[in-house]
């Protein structure tokens, strides 16, 4: 072995710097997406991956992405061929030889989602595995050890426990989950160190908690007012009346817009508290778990510190979904770098880390990607 | 020209600073933590193309995992000229893989819908178990015709019965069907897999003559002799596999739901014409005037052109007449039949009373 040049330790930075490209990537992926049925989007993401990686600098020294369209598409055609192919084939024979209606395809569907919950863990640590895999820096690769099956157990326990406990061993099962995956994490032969409590997440927990049951009950309590106000105006009948159902009734009252305009605000008001408001209110938790859970993660002595807000995640969030519907998909990579950008403009590593000492790890290198977590629509990118 | 730029040797994430040189057909780069590398031009490749103001970063095909991280713009751009392939951007090669790609990609997509549409489901339609076939006829039957009553008379079955050994005895390997007639108000007849054929009463209504309920019946038992029905269930599956791929998901389970049963029972033009030829053959065979068939077909045509062809479930499933363009020829290719043969009447007049009168 070379004997390394004594570098000192050093403060690492993390910055996003932008490079022209990402627009063309899109427009191309998207067109040769649908001339392939869409099978391109195994090398479409990988073209993605390669250039958003490349903004990403720690100390002025980019990440780089080497996975391939190959190998995600190898791991689609495992996971089509060992799981997806045979339950439709198996469905499909059942219901010829049964019949369509029998009760043993109902059973077959049951026992799909149950391996599909069961292995959604499974799909999430892979991927992951894979990514780290495949970014380089300073030309040494991340590895995650550890093993995907107890990671896949842990998380389908941990829906288990969530839903049985109304939600509240959210913030327990949070944290096991992520000393799993970070606990395994290293970048070259240095490991990445969780250690974290759920309980400084309990108070935000409960109070996201209480704030949905609140916006929840006044929502309920005034859509029952409100419908309780329009009760004997015959609902159905202004409705009638306003659409002209039949050709043979009255003209429409300005009661009757009343009443459809009030019902229909109703109808809208309820969806946009469950689609917009609650999940807004729930950024709250999020970014204090992801504030948290960096500052319990250490590499090398350095600390990690991130300062996500919830006003900024939510922005993020909605900007996502507004690109994702939108451009009709087109915008999909643009998804992709608005979220990796949000971290590592906010994430710091407080303390000095050796870097010469770092060393290539001999951890064996997966060969396939991300089959399941294609099959699941694990976080596209 | 010797420029200092800095080496990574893909072992440890410290940095080499080092000197590079051009040495002949290679870039030499040397530096006191590494010594001496030698990469031929020829197996450089770049990470991310150049770009005006960015850093340069290398790798070697012998060195996979080391880089080399290049900040002088003028021994940059001289090393470009001797290693064209760094340049990146477009190149009549990447013109050359889109291509490929497009022209793989319709490949895929043909090669895939040719084997899944066409060429497997007639075969596999074939080696389906006789027990599945009727099985999943039944269960659709009974999906189709869920809010309808069923019609039958011990005479009106006997008069169906009767029509079915008429069209038998001139096509002895006729295939084993039970027909079926459903008061439902559209005019329609369908075969479903396992040999079922479901009439509606509203055709029964419609037809004058036994002859022409025959060359219905016969039309339908072409459907159920080459197995169109079976094979359209399989073919459906083929789609769900094709949309599969599509998604990376499992598709969903198609086969009880109304868009399935619609697709079920469209059949090609191509099956139409098949059936239109079993049925006129049929009829033939069995001296029963092939005319009927003509007349009703020229009936429903003008009564759909008049009335169009109504709405609800039953207008949107396949509808043997009218679905297709190209029924005006259909009815050209039936003539009567050959001189010599006389015609016999495929019932009774009592038993068509009877068959009539079936839904009371």
């Amino acid at each position: 072995m070379t004997e390394s040049p004594a570098n000192p330790p050093i403060q690492l930075e993390f910055a996003y710097v932008p490079r022209p490209g990402l627009l063309k990537i899109a427009v191309v992926n998207f067109l040769l997406g649908l001339i392939t049925l869409t099978i391109f989007r195994f090398w479409a993401k990988a073209r993605v991956r390669r250039h958003i990686w490349s903004c990403i600098h720690i100390n002025g020294e980019p990440l780089e992405y080497t996975g391939t369209g190959g190998e995600l598409f190898r791991g689609f055609l495992m996971v089509f061929g060992l799981f997806i192919l045979p339950y439709i084939v198996l469905a499909a024979a059942l219901g010829f030889w049964l019949g369509p209606n029998d009760p043993s395809l109902a059973g077959l569907q049951g026992l799909f989602f149950l391996l599909v919950y069961l292995l959604w863990g499974f799909a999430l640590y892979k991927q992951r595995k894979y990514q780290l895999s495949r970014t380089l820096w300073r030309g040494i690769r991340g590895t995650l050890a550890g093993s995907a099956f107890t990671y896949s157990l842990t998380y389908f326990g941990s829906l288990l426990a969530k839903g049985m406990s109304l939600g509240w061993a959210t913030p327990v099962m949070d944290t096991v989950l992520q000393e799993q995956m970070i606990g395994n994490m290293q970048f070259g032969d240095i490991s990445f160190k969780f250690k974290g409590r759920a309980g400084p997440l309990y108070p935000t927990y409960a109070a996201c908690w209480f704030l949905t049951l609140l916006a929840l009950t006044i929502g309920a309590v005034w859509v029952g007012m409100e419908f309780y106000s329009v009760i004997g105006t015959e609902i159905s009948a202004a409705f009638n009346r306003v659409f002209q159902e039949k050709n043979d009734l009255p003209k429409p009252t300005t009661d009757d817009y009343w009443t459809v305009w009030r019902i229909i605000g109703l109808i809208g008001a309820s969806v946009l508290t469950i689609v917009l408001v609650v999940p807004l209110l729930w950024t709250i938790y999020t970014t204090k778990t992801m504030r948290y859970f960096a500052s319990c993660t250490r590499f090398d002595g350095a600390q990690f510190k991130l300062t996500a807000t919830a006003g900024s995640y939510a922005w993020l969030i909605v900007g996502n979904v507004l690109l994702a519907i939108f451009t009709l998909g087109i915008g999909a990579p643009f998804i992709a770098q608005r979220t990796l950008r949000y971290i590592f403009q906010r994430l710091r590593l407080e303390g000095a880390v050796d870097i010469s000492r770092i060393q290539q790890s001999m951890t064996a290198l997966p060969t396939r990607g991300e089959g399941l977590a294609d099959a699941f629509d694990i976080g596209a990118w | 020209m010797a420029v200092s730029a800095t080496y990574f040797d893909g072992k440890s994430a410290g940095d080499n600073p080092v000197t590079v040189t051009f040495n002949g057909p290679s870039i030499e780069i040397s530096g006191a933590s590494i010594g001496k590398i030698h990469w031929p031009v020829s197996g450089l490749h770049a990470i991310d193309p150049p770009a005006l103001g960015h850093v340069f970063r290398l790798t070697h095909d012998g060195w996979p995992g080391a880089r080399l991280v290049l900040r002088d713009e003028a021994f940059i751009v001289s090393l470009i000229e001797r290693a064209p392939q760094l340049k990146g951007g477009v190149a009549a090669g990447d013109f050359l893989k889109i291509g490929g790609w497009i022209v793989g990609g319709l490949a895929f997509v043909a090669l895939a819908t040719w084997a899944l549409i066409y060429l497997m489901p007639d075969r596999l339609a074939h080696v389906m178990p006789n027990s599945w076939r009727i099985r999943t006829g039944n269960a659709i039957e009974a999906a189709m015709t869920r809010n309808s009553k069923r019609c039958s008379t011990p005479e009106g079955e006997a008069a169906l019965g009767a029509l079915v050994g008429a069209l038998a005895e001139g096509t002895p390997d006729l295939p084993a069907v039970s027909v079926h007639i459903y008061d439902i108000p559209v005019m329609n007849a369908f075969a479903v897999s396992g040999g079922n054929i479901i009439i509606t009463r509203k055709l029964l209504d419609q037809a004058d003559a036994p002859e022409e309920l025959a060359g219905v019946l016969a039309h339908e038992i072409g459907h159920v002799n080459y197995l169109h029905p079976e094979a359209q269930m399989i073919r459906l599956t083929g789609f769900q596999v094709l949309a599969s791929v599509a998604t990376g998901s499992n598709g969903g389970t198609t086969v009880s739901n109304a868009a399935f049963l619609a697709a079920l029972l469209e059949h090609s033009r191509f099956m139409e014409a098949q059936a239109d030829a079993y049925a006129r053959q049929a009829m033939v065979n069995s001296s029963i005037d092939p005319m009927g068939l003509k007349t009703f077909f020229e009936k429903v045509l003008k009564i759909e052109k008049e009335k169009g062809v109504g709405s609800g479930p039953f207008a949107v499933l396949g509808n043997i007449f009218a679905n297709h363009p190209g029924t005006e020829d259909r009815i050209k290719l039936i003539e009567p039949l050959p001189a010599g043969k006389i015609a016999k009447p495929p019932m009774t007049a009592e038993q068509w009373q009877a068959l009539k009168k079936i839904c009371g």
